[in-house]
């Protein structure tokens, strides 16, 4: 215990270290009942969704599971110029993060699980206002993930599980922008670059209960490579300048970073439970966003764009009380630095120090039956000039989560 | 199990009312616009072509409300400024310059070689000559753009200028001027500053001449149109008439900005063909090494210096270009890719300045812009450093992610004309006399989104 808190105290002492900054494009919506205790929970299982948070933490768990949810993400930026004082703001449409998890116990007391996760963890879409100032910078970004686990889990002893997946990430990404050439009717050129992406990784866990009252969780999910090949390159351009811009395949990788959480969970009582969670998130894997085109032509060059992103730690800490046997009320919030460094600022990841609040309810409709909800908020304020556009203010982002799972156990 | 069910109830009301509480968009918080010490009762921008919007070769109206001195004022318009009223052209495209050739478009062009490419090819047939003989002057709305193509800083205090019967007469100022209609003969011919002055004075001036007291002479390759000396009475030499200029508006408690001169020899009608673009295979190489062996200079295969006239070269008069100097865009081109020009038959001086030719030019500008810094900061003037923005732009910059470059048509802030700037590169360039604005006049004055501003078309 005393180690543990020593080690508490280094990370910390790593972060006023590295002067970190929260998430990129990171989503961390994949659990309802850790979405209202501020995202945290590696260290106390639930349901089904303790497949992704702490493969270990589901033998920990007396039941067969099936859980689905799926948290709406209402997001908005506005972008303040600072030279031009002239605001532009996103119109993005709204995200919609889900997850899927089917977990079995194939001994009795669980002591050897199987099960499927399928969910979220990265993506983003982003779309800013028609002829805004960036817009030769990005008109449009979405991004999606979707990761699929199978997962085995388990109980070595009494009071550790072990655990671990196997993840098959399969993906899309189109990003688009205005190029700046133009028409003699003044109409700009556009590019939209879109294409599949595969990556694979793994996510193991272990879970470790010292104490009725205290678990500690410790998990490592890895980066995953997001290999694109024959993505589709379209360009718009005046009829004179079409032989520049060919459409042409391109290959690119945008990779996920890792993750490695410790956990505490402390549960007095049966019905109160503190959880604090610690993650490290690796971003430095995404330094560079880089395109290489099939043909080029002296207008069509290869782009290697620098986003010097670094690695970040967040912090995550929530609560939750059963005033009555079938109801759960929960509340949490938390602190994350941003990977994103000063000039490194972009309108796909507009991303600063985030701090965040949420909270959440559950309800068990029957012994089978549970329905859980939550909610999500935080506003994000960043000002930078970008090295490599010289795009310069502030941007605000306010991100409003609002998810429902239904749960079924048996 | 029914109470159970009603706190319930609340709990769901009490979290969807939080909800409702918590905005979902941010709020937009823009900054104060503020005046600072200026006055925008009346704003007076006074220039040359760039001031007047001069691009393409040609005056004519999308370019005038693309201008300098119309996108500073658009700018100053968010702090107070008037209403704009420029001297307009009568049609949107066409326009003329003194030669009355229309503007220039980027066309498809056939060269002596049978190939096809993109050049800057005249719009029309002729110029709008119609607007340079028709009068723009009108005494109530009073130009607050006053930019002249072709005007000198000794100009300003001219009375033939605008005199349509002497050869010194402008037709750009005359159309502008309050008596373009005096009979012959009167003799009462308004100059530009008079006119600035007439019925009642500015509050607020941008001043950017100086350019045209050089660029004629630079654009003949140093062979006429000498450069305007910098001593010498009002309307002579260059400092007087700065200072008279820059005293009158003192005297009336009049504000302004003055813009520096840039290094015009950083534009792309004069950095576009580069001094050794003589590419030679072994065949032509051989045949200029018989012409100019005797004269002990050798070709080789590859890229070579151009040849040019130079009257101080030895007793032929004939030598390669030297790195640093530079070949004019006015250059016959045909000539010099399918006639040898440049190689068998020197280029001649009016397309060139030499290094002896820009050290006098640069020279000049140097004196020039002390001057201006001199009295500027003399009467508290503001000093927009032009020069600074043109060696950048020479340079290259990324503008909210647009490179931005001096290279010709390409670069995307110069107009095809390679001297003037195009709209997006006005606008830039207003930024730099924003700027000097709020620093020397403490107002917070937005900068123009020069993104907003169109650049060259392609077809």
């Amino acid at each position: 215990m005393k180690r543990i808190y020593l080690g508490a105290l280094f990370l910390l002492h790593f972060v006023c270290d590295n002067h970190g900054f929260s998430q990129g494009f990171q989503v961390n919506f994949q659990g309802q009942r850790q979405q209202g205790m501020g995202l945290a929970g590696v260290a106390a299982p639930f349901d089904g969704s303790s497949l992704f948070f702490n493969p270990g933490s589901s033998v920990f768990l007396n039941q067969n599971s099936i859980v689905g949810g799926v948290t709406p993400v209402f997001g908005n930026v506005l972008f303040l110029d600072s030279a031009t004082n002239a605001s532009y703001r996103s119109n993005s449409p709204v995200g919609t993060p889900f997850s899927f998890y089917a977990m079995f116990q194939l001994k009795p007391a669980g002591k050897l699980k199987v099960g499927l996760s399928v969910n979220t963890p990265f993506g983003s879409t982003v779309q800013y206002e028609d002829n805004w100032i960036g817009r030769f910078a990005l008109t449009r970004l979405e991004l999606k993930a979707i990761f699929i686990q199978p997962t085995f889990a388990y109980r070595i002893a009494d009071h550790i599980g072990i655990g671990g997946g196997f993840v098959i990430s399969s993906g899309n990404v189109n990003l688009q922008k205005d190029i700046p050439v133009q028409d003699t009717n003044g109409v700009y050129g556009h590019a939209e670059l879109a294409g599949k992406a595969i990556g694979f990784g793994y996510n193991i866990g272990i879970h470790f209960t010292p104490s009725k009252q205290l678990s500690i969780g410790l998990t490592y999910r890895s980066k995953v490579a997001m290999n694109l090949r024959d993505g589709e390159a379209t360009f718009t351009a005046p009829s004179s300048l079409e032989d520049k811009f060919p459409a042409t395949s391109f290959t690119g990788r945008l990779p996920l970073p890792s993750v490695t959480t410790l956990g505490f969970s402390y549960h007095p009582c049966s019905a109160f439970t503190v959880v604090l969670d610690i993650n490290r998130v690796g971003w430095k894997v995404y330094d560079t966003l880089a395109f290489d085109y099939a043909t080029n032509t002296s207008s069509l060059l290869d782009t290697k764009s620098p986003r010097m992103y670094k690695n970040i730690l967040a912090f995550r800490l929530g609560m939750e009380v059963k005033p009555i046997k079938n109801l759960a009320l929960r509340i949490g919030g938390g602190y994350g630095f941003s990977p994103v460094q000063s000039g490194y600022v972009t309108p796909e990841t507009p991303d600063g120090i985030r701090i965040y609040g949420t909270f959440g309810v559950g309800y068990e409709l029957s012994q089978k039956i549970r329905v859980d909800a939550s909610v999500y908020y935080t506003k994000i304020k960043r000002s930078d000039t970008n090295l490599e556009t010289n795009m310069s203010g502030t941007y605000t982002t306010i991100a409003l989560a609002t998810g429902l799972s239904i749960s079924y156990k048996w | 199990m029914v109470k159970y069910t009603s706190f319930f109830k609340k709990t769901v009301f009490v979290c969807l009312f939080g909800i409702t509480l918590i905005s979902c968009k941010p709020k937009e918080k823009l900054l104060p616009n503020t005046l600072g010490e200026i006055n925008l009762q009346q704003f007076v921008a006074i220039g040359d072509g760039n001031t007047a919007g001069y691009m393409d070769d040609a005056l004519y109206l999308y370019g005038q409300q693309n201008s300098l001195g119309a996108i500073l004022q658009t700018q100053l318009q968010l702090v107070g400024a008037g209403e704009i009223y420029l001297p307009l052209m009568g049609s949107a495209n066409i326009g003329t310059n003194s030669s009355f050739l229309s503007k220039l478009i980027l066309g498809w062009k056939t060269d002596c070689l049978g190939g096809i490419g993109l050049s800057p090819v005249r719009f029309a047939q002729q110029g709008e000559v119609a607007s340079l003989t028709s009068s723009a002057y009108s005494p109530q709305n009073k130009f607050t753009n006053f930019g002249v193509p072709g005007l000198r800083m000794i100009d300003m205090v001219s009375t033939a200028f605008g005199n349509i019967n002497l050869p010194q007469h402008n037709a750009f100022f005359a159309r502008m001027s309050k008596d373009q209609f005096n009979l012959p003969g009167s003799g009462n011919y308004l100059s530009v500053q008079e006119n600035i002055f007439d019925g009642g004075y500015p509050t607020f001036c941008s001043i950017y001449l100086g350019i045209e007291d050089v660029l004629p002479y630079a654009r003949s390759g140093a062979t006429q149109n000498p450069m305007s000396p910098l001593a010498g009475f009002p309307g002579v030499g260059f400092e007087e008439s700065l200072t008279q200029l820059c005293g009158q508006l003192y005297s009336q408690n009049i504000k302004a900005v003055v813009g520096t001169i840039p290094d015009i020899t950083k534009m792309p009608y004069f950095t576009t063909i580069p001094y050794n673009g003589l590419n030679l295979d072994a065949e032509k190489a051989a045949s200029l090494n018989q012409i100019y062996g005797p004269l002990g200079f050798s070709f080789t295969v590859g890229s070579n210096s151009f040849m040019i006239e130079d009257p101080t070269a030895g007793a032929f008069g004939v030598r390669p270009m030297v790195e640093g100097e530079l070949i004019l865009l006015s250059v016959p081109l045909d000539s010099m890719k399918c006639h040898q020009y440049g190689s068998v038959y020197p280029l001649r001086d009016e397309f060139v300045l030499t290094i002896a030719e820009l050290q006098e030019i640069r020279n000049q500008l140097l004196a020039y812009n002390q001057v201006i810094r001199q009295y500027s900061n003399f009467y508290g003037f503001a000093i927009a450093e032009t020069a600074d923005f043109y060696a950048n732009l020479y340079d290259g910059f990324v503008y909210n992610g647009v490179t931005m470059s001096s290279k010709f048509v390409s670069g995307g802030a110069y107009s095809l004309d390679g001297i003037h700037l195009n709209p997006r590169g006005n606008a830039l360039l207003a930024n730099i006399f924003i700027t000097a604005i709020n620093k020397t006049y403490k107002s917070t004055i937005p900068l123009a989104n020069a993104l907003f501003y169109s650049s060259t078309y392609f077809p």
